[in-house]
């Protein structure tokens, strides 16, 4: 049993999914996990994969030769270690969701994410577009995060509020809360 | 009373639709102490459904006084509601739910901010209750499992809707 992550990106039109996954199917291998989406035109796959027998990318990158051939598609395939393999979530803390958004300018992503990794803070999703109107691009930035229990709110308002001022742009921060049913 | 195993998704009774209960008698009543004990050994449980430990009949049971944030809204405390039926409902709220009977997984689901409910209670008295926010989800939440209805088939976007194997607690 192998574990592999693999990646595919390729100018957007309908049959990506279909054309990847049948090539998947095909070879015997079971997605794991994925996620899939549209950046700017471009369709992104990123999916777990597992093959019962293959362990090795030699064994399974060939499958993925007429995907490129036919359909123009970048495919990359990395071994992933079997102990890297996880359902769980690695690190904990309170979840919580932090927007920025700010008329566009460079260093807005660098300047939240350099915080959090101080206070290791984990990012477990994020999300930027820039949107808005042509000459007025507004950048929008939404992030799922792990706070570790130790780290008061505080003193991760203080540093945002310097972002806030030296890049303009607003910082909301509030906890994730959630039913459970 | 006992805590009851709790039935699974693919599990085929999740799918089912709940029977009315006829009265509330002993047996049902036992059968209430039991999902209000599973609900309770459930980390950050607020609500249950009958036929979530398999049994196919109309009682729910919800409690959000200990929630974080429903606690600190408009509650009943615990309610016991048997063969609910809404009678109004308005409004709307997303909220991001999770189940037991699908773990590890969150979603945003958009429901009524506020619902009239005719229940019995669980001495079998008519009850009109007026319930409003994270209690009313949780109301919604379990009368949809009545139905055969999960919260999966009320996420409306795949984009930010949909929060994989991640827990909130």
């Amino acid at each position: 049993m192998g574990h592999f992550s693999l990646s595919v990106v390729g100018r957007d039109r309908p049959g990506i999914v279909a054309e990847v996954t049948r090539v998947l199917f095909e070879t015997g291998c079971n997605i794991e996990d994925s996620t899939c989406t549209i950046l700017s035109g471009q369709f992104a796959m990123i999916l777990v994969i597992a093959h019962p027998k293959f362990s090795s990318v030699a064994e399974i990158d060939p499958s993925f030769e007429p995907v490129r051939k036919t359909m123009g598609l970048t495919v990359s395939v990395h071994n992933l270690k079997e102990e890297e393999v996880s359902r769980e979530k690695g690190f904990s803390g309170r979840p919580h969701i932090i927007s920025v958004y700010g008329a566009d300018r460079p260093g807005i992503v660098y300047s939240v994410a350099r915080e959090l990794a101080r206070y290791m803070v984990n990012i477990t999703d994020l999300n930027t577009q820039v949107v808005g109107a042509k000459d007025r691009p507004v950048y929008v930035m939404v992030l799922e995060v792990d706070i570790p229990e130790n780290v008061d709110m505080k003193d991760l308002e203080r540093e945002f509020d310097k972002i806030r001022k030296e890049l303009s742009v607003s910082i909301s921060v509030r906890p994730i809360e959630s039913l459970e049913l | 009373m006992a805590v009851l195993p709790i039935r699974l998704f693919p599990d085929p009774v999740l799918k089912e639709k709940s029977a009315p209960v006829e009265g509330v008698t002993a047996e049902v009543s036992a059968l209430i102490g039991d999902l209000v004990e599973t609900m309770r050994s459930s980390p950050g449980g607020v609500g249950i459904s009958a036929p979530q430990v398999g049994e196919l009949r109309r009682i729910i049971v919800v409690d959000v006084s200990a929630h974080r944030r429903g606690g600190q809204e408009q509650n009943h405390g615990l309610l016991v509601l048997v063969n609910p039926e809404i009678l109004a409902m308005g409004g709307k709220q997303i909220v991001r739910e999770g189940c037991m009977s699908i773990p590890d997984y969150t979603a945003n689901v958009q429901r009524a901010q506020w619902v009239l409910v005719d229940a019995l209670d669980g001495n079998g008295n008519r009850r009109i209750i007026e319930s409003l926010g994270f209690e009313a989800v949780a109301i919604q939440h379990e009368m949809d499992h009545l139905e055969g209805i999960l919260f999966l088939d009320r996420v409306v976007s795949v984009k930010t809707d949909l929060f994989r194997r991640k827990k909130y607690r």
